[in-house]
């Protein structure tokens, strides 16, 4: 690579153009993204003041020590990491199901695709209030439903209860995202060429087999993609896991919680954030070398 | 000419500019006609004073975790309106205005002295102004009550005694409505259920006090009480709208159920069908008693914080919502739950000349207002503030433990501990 003031002087200019173009894009990253990740990590080894006039005062890896010796955060690393899983696999498998039948020619196949996309664009809160409407103990549809079917006794109430909060965010999140998943896939699986299937067919491939050695393999880098991003999404997701039930304790509602409720422990949240983002760079920077390959 | 003109509107609307102060407002009263209300004293107010008032609606649940977040990015606002659990908070970390409030309060010169004394801050002054209060109670099904010869649910033996009677779920009608959510109504009626039995979680020393034996005991009580209840692990809408549909014989409530029992357009608003004979056929129990009388209460303040800069405004705003008719619509749009804190507009007929307190009568009004005296909450102790309490408050401890002693069907012991050990951790951070 040349040095800049070896280059002649059109390329000089070019290189300086080149870099005042992209300087607003640079600026705006470090003011949005740079300065609050590091921000953050600087506030963690702080216990943050809120009373005014008096300083934040630095504690060193404390908040990090408190952190990693309770045992609500590991509860809740736990929680989130099945949170993550349970979710992910979920979206995934139904999204994958249903993107293989909508790939298929039937009359007013068009309208039901649209239908399908209906949970992922609705809006969350909306979306909740049904789900804690339907799921009411006593009174809600889906209550009684069940009931009458004799999978749950009418008097539960699923939705609040610690207990089974975590399972009913986890069918939300699965219902609500799958959508996402089945039009990538379902993008990916019309540009696959017939020809592959046609000769398979030739071959006198089963429909299994089809799948397996095809399909599969043409899918591979899109739910690749897919588990990367829902993965990294779910991970984070504060939204949805609140607003349905507050039970649900992953990591994000335990970082909510740590930050803004009663009397506030900044320090700790920001060390909680660090964290977070650590384990997440590294699992992300494990998975897109080994199952990505980037 | 047209210059002329030009510069003089120009000089008006720059002067204007200048000169108009905006205070911030946060309020508690999200429900939209509540809302419409306030806009309307707001807008009042701006014309005869010039000053802006920017209204910011927060839910009670709420306000808690609103508080630090606006700390953090500069926006707390120059008057808060709200419960006693976050105006201490504020309070005690140096938020309020305690001269300022003070001054208020003795301008006024007829705040009732009970009510003052739970916003007073420990080293003189006040955290805020009280501004209006609620008594809690059960409302329960008076008639059922007569029909069975039941007593009034004041005592716990009474209560339980009713609940089993009246339960019968096979008909879908429960002994009583309770909660078991985590949040700030099971708190409430906890409250209630343990300062009547002498508990308390947190004493002047600060020792806590979950594991004790009374407490234990209110737990059982609660539990117990569990069996006769509604399904679900109920907030307090559901409660609320429970009652009104005669889904249970009992519901614990604050006195703001009262317009939604004697108001047909209310009541509608809540369910299908008005029962013009609600108000008749309920009673309520404005104390509890087990070893000991308790009655529970809330009062909501107006504070003045110590980092507005437009104090004088802020003044003006609060005296403002206080005085003569601004009070009196205010108080009015929520009947019987808003009770002024100045006996001087107590006993105004003009605050009594409302179509759900006529209903009630002056005398069942004036038990209300005279019960504010007596509250009792687990944040005062002998004329002390038990500051900690508000970092439970604000965790919900009482309500998680509530919560999980259903879910998980824990023992009333169990229950004390889990609260016991997490309220020590809390307050050992």
């Amino acid at each position: 690579m040349q040095r800049f003031r070896e280059l002649s002087p059109l390329k000089k200019k070019e290189a300086t153009f080149g870099w005042k173009l992209v300087s607003p894009a640079i600026i705006l990253i470090g003011l949005f993204i740079l300065y609050p990740v590091l921000y953050n990590i600087y506030l963690s080894f702080f216990e943050v003041s809120l009373t005014p006039g008096v300083p934040n005062k630095f504690v060193g890896l404390q908040n990090y020590k408190e952190l990693l010796t309770d045992p609500t955060f590991w509860n809740s690393f736990g929680i989130t990491m099945l949170y993550v899983l349970i979710t992910v696999v979920g979206s995934i498998l139904v999204g994958l199901g249903i993107a293989l039948l909508m790939n298929k020619e039937f009359p007013g196949r068009g309208i039901v695709r649209a239908l399908i996309l209906f949970p992922y664009v609705a809006p969350v809160i909306s979306t909740v209030f049904a789900w804690q409407y339907v799921l009411m103990p006593l009174n809600g549809p889906l209550t009684i439903l069940l009931s009458n079917l004799g999978i749950m006794d009418v008097t539960k109430d699923l939705v609040n209860d610690p207990n089974n909060a975590f399972i009913v965010v986890s069918f939300y999140s699965i219902w609500k995202n799958f959508p996402f998943i089945y039009l990538m896939i379902l993008s990916r699986l019309q540009s696959i060429p017939q020809d592959y299937y046609e000769a398979a067919d030739i071959d006198g491939a089963n429909g299994w087999q089809k799948f397996h050695h095809i399909t599969l393999p043409e899918l591979y880098y899109v739910i690749g993609s897919l588990v990367l991003l829902r993965g990294i999404w779910n991970f984070y997701k504060f939204e949805e896991v609140y607003l349905l039930s507050k039970e649900a304790r992953t990591l994000p509602i335990y970082l909510y919680e740590k930050a803004f409720t009663g009397l506030p422990e900044l320090g700790v949240a920001a060390a909680i954030a660090t964290v977070l983002f650590v384990v997440m760079m590294v699992l992300i920077s494990i998975y897109v070398r080994k199952v990505l390959k980037w | 000419m047209v210059k002329k003109l030009t510069v003089v509107i120009l000089a008006v609307l720059v002067s204007a500019m200048v000169f108009t102060q905006t205070i911030t407002f946060w309020h508690t009263q999200v429900e939209t006609d509540r809302q419409q209300r306030i806009r309307a004293l707001a807008q009042i107010f701006e014309a005869q004073t010039g000053i802006t008032v920017n209204l910011v609606p927060i839910e009670e649940n709420e306000i808690l975790e609103q508080i630090p977040r606006a700390v953090q990015s500069g926006t707390l606002p120059d008057v808060i309106e709200g419960g006693i659990s976050p105006i201490l908070l504020l309070g005690s970390q140096g938020f309020m205005d305690t001269e300022l409030n003070a001054k208020i309060i003795e301008d006024f010169g007829d705040v009732y002295e009970g009510v003052s004394r739970l916003m007073q801050a420990p080293d003189g002054g006040y955290y805020g102004v009280p501004f209006h209060a609620w008594v809690q109670g059960i409302w329960y099904k008076a008639n059922l009550f007569e029909e069975r010869d039941l007593g009034a649910p004041t005592s716990w033996y009474n209560i339980l005694t009713a609940a089993k009677a009246l339960n019968d779920p096979a008909n879908g009608f429960y002994g009583m409505i309770l909660p078991k959510k985590a949040d700030a109504y099971t708190e409430q009626v906890f409250s209630q259920i343990a300062l009547s039995n002498g508990a308390r979680p947190i004493d002047k020393d600060g020792n806590i006090l979950f594991n004790t034996p009374e407490m234990i005991e209110s737990f059982r009580f609660y539990k117990e009480l569990g069996k006769y209840s509604r399904p679900g692990f109920t907030a307090v809408p559901e409660a609320l709208n429970g009652y009104l549909n005669n889904e249970a014989a009992m519901v614990f409530y604050s006195t703001y159920i009262m317009d939604d029992i004697a108001v047909e357009e209310v009541q509608k608003n809540r369910v299908e069908q008005f029962d013009p004979k609600l108000v008749e056929n309920t009673g309520f129990a404005n104390f509890m008693i087990n070893t000991r009388p308790s009655s529970f209460g809330e009062v909501v303040g107006l504070g003045i914080l110590k980092t507005s800069e437009n104090k004088d405004a802020a003044e003006q705003w609060v005296k403002f919502l206080m005085s003569g008719s601004n009070y009196i619509y205010w108080l009015h749009m929520a009947p019987g739950g808003m009770n002024p804190t100045r006996s001087s507009i107590a006993q105004m007929d003009e605050f009594l000349d409302n179509p759900v307190l006529e209903r009630y009568g002056k005398d069942q009004i004036t038990t209300i207002i005279s019960a504010l005296d007596t509250v009792e909450r687990f944040e005062f102790m002998e004329g002390e503030i038990i500051e900690e309490m508000s970092i439970l408050s604000g965790n919900f401890v009482i309500g998680r433990a509530i919560n999980r002693m259903f879910a998980n069907d824990w023992t009333p012991q169990q229950t004390a501990q889990w609260a016991q050990e997490e309220a020590e951790r809390l307050l050992s951070e």
